[in-house]
């Protein structure tokens, strides 16, 4: 009696243990996973968030995230070898960057180049840019643009001698960078500018350690900060449009993630990230908050 | 282009760049021991201060490099941008390894051969200068090895606050794209570390012997 008990139960909880196994087996092998990547700045996180989420509203795949890796290179290293599907970048930063382009100023140009040649070499597909550009964004202390008259960045070559900078070592080594900015404009600083990290240059710029920084256009420390932007009047920065790239085979495979983020074309305004920006980086609210109100406000 | 290629053309600078990163970890592990080895004896006088010493040595470890550096920007004479907040940073970093062992080394001395220190009428410095220290400097430098070499990696976080050093190669590689660029800063600054180890390792295992 005791022995048949026992016996039936041990048969119970291996059925049910086999049950259970292939459950989860077979939920791994069918579940329709997508996944997406960011860069390690809260802009590229919130574009991820937004992307994110209106792959789940739209298609009810679901989405793994893999957030705030560490920059192009290595998002470009972790989509090429599969391990993401899709993150958001930037049409100069992959033009300049990645295909080692020289920098060209025409948007368009430069968003179909990137497109084709992402096509050809790495199978990549470029979705259509949200709209903003995020270019590199010349900034100074609010106080010093109104006592010395600074609007435009051809009027920071008098000025130069008595400044310091400090920039990311992105914006001092790539090509559409520092090098071709000083050129272009004739910038000499009091002494060779300080490389650094591009976080840590708002705070050494706000503290008076340095005087001139290069942020990007759409960072919501500017207003925060009370810095201001000088105006790029010769026209030396490429286009930095942001938009998704996508592995092709995802394409094919999830239908109807295409025509999800097709819908997010053209929808965020330079004014519109700047303030999304802000909402995570100076009121630091939470970025899945920021993106579900952003969604349901702008494609109910 | 391949890494040898681009050593070749860069000797000057790759040079100048291993000597700023060996500068960076010589003075801060350096000033860590300076302060490490009298705050881990200090420790063993006053027990009642090991769980807070200690703790917040602790805590300094957990502290992001970036987030360390961005508190000690506004800060006077330790802040600003440049090769004193890295090496104060550093300094951070490298203390928990080399108080602790100091304690434990100063402590883990047998307490029979303390007592007879003692029952000759030894006093407490001569105690520590004669006995403790000698039968712990093993343990102690087992500490400093363990800071050094983790302050040769450590040291590449410099170059995002304009310190300078390996790390310079590797922030622009990555900002880049550029694995040559990563590996010409990786390379040496992992061959550095090895050296430390392989070179400390020597000297922890001549006391251990001599001790015995």
């Amino acid at each position: 009696m005791a022995g048949e008990v026992r016996g039936g139960r041990g048969d119970g909880w291996t059925v049910g243990l086999w049950v259970l196994a292939a459950g989860l087996l077979s939920g791994c092998g069918h579940r329709e996973r997508i996944v997406v990547g960011s860069k390690n700045f809260t802009e590229s996180d919130l574009l991820g968030e937004i992307v994110a989420q209106q792959i789940e509203r739209r298609t009810g795949l679901s989405v793994e995230r893999r957030f705030h890796l560490g920059g192009t290179f290595v998002c470009h290293q972790a989509i090429t070898s599969g391990r993401i599907d899709l993150y958001v970048e930037y049409t100069g930063t992959a033009y300049t960057a990645v295909l080692k382009h020289a920098p060209v100023v025409d948007r368009d140009s430069v968003y179909r180049t990137v497109a084709r040649d992402y096509l050809q070499r790495f199978d990549l597909v470029w979705g259509k840019p949200f709209g903003f550009n995020n270019t590199f964004a010349i900034t100074v202390r609010r106080r010093d643009a109104t006592r010395h008259g600074l609007t435009r960045i051809s009027d920071l070559a008098r000025l130069a001698p008595r400044l310091k900078a400090g920039f990311g070592y992105e914006f001092l080594e790539r090509a559409d960078g520092f090098r071709g900015l000083a050129s272009v404009y004739g910038l000499r600083f009091a002494s060779p500018p300080t490389a650094m990290d591009l976080g840590l240059t708002y705070r050494a710029l706000a503290d008076g350690k340095v005087d001139v920084i290069a942020g990007n256009s759409t960072d919501g420390q500017i207003e925060a900060l009370d810095l201001a932007v000088l105006e790029d009047d010769r026209h030396y920065f490429p286009p930095y449009e942001a938009a998704p790239v996508m592995r092709q085979a995802a394409i094919t495979r999830y239908s109807g993630v295409a025509a999800a983020l097709a819908q997010l074309a053209g929808r965020i305004s330079d004014a519109e990230m700047r303030r999304l920006n802000a909402l995570a980086d100076v009121e630091h609210r939470d970025i899945a908050t920021i993106a579900r109100d952003w969604l349901r406000a702008s494609l109910p | 282009m391949s890494l040898w290629d681009f050593y070749a053309r860069n000797s000057q600078e790759v040079l100048g760049l291993v000597g700023q990163h060996l500068y960076l970890v010589a003075i801060s592990t350096g000033a860590a021991i300076v302060i490490g080895v009298p705050l881990g004896i200090l420790l063993t006088r006053r027990t009642a201060w090991r769980g807070p010493v200690l703790g917040v040595a602790n805590v300094f470890q957990t502290v992001p490099s970036l987030a360390l550096f961005g508190f000690l920007i506004p800060l006077p004479f330790i802040g600003g941008i440049g090769a004193t907040t890295a090496i104060v940073a550093l300094v951070l970093y490298a203390l928990l390894p080399i108080v602790r062992n100091t304690y434990e080394g100063v402590t883990g001395v047998d307490p029979a051969v303390r007592e007879a220190g003692r029952g000759m009428g030894m006093t407490d410095w001569q105690l520590l200068t004669q006995v403790e220290l000698p039968l712990g400097f093993g343990v102690i430098l087992a500490g400093v090895r363990v800071a050094t070499v983790v302050s040769v990696g450590t040291a590449t976080i410099a170059a995002a606050i304009g310190a300078g050093g390996l790390g310079v190669y590797i922030f622009r590689g990555v900002a880049v794209v550029d694995d040559t660029l990563i590996l010409a800063g990786a390379l040496p600054a992992a061959l550095m570390a090895l050296a430390a180890d392989g070179l400390l390792g020597v000297a922890e295992q001549r006391f251990a012997w001599r001790g015995k």
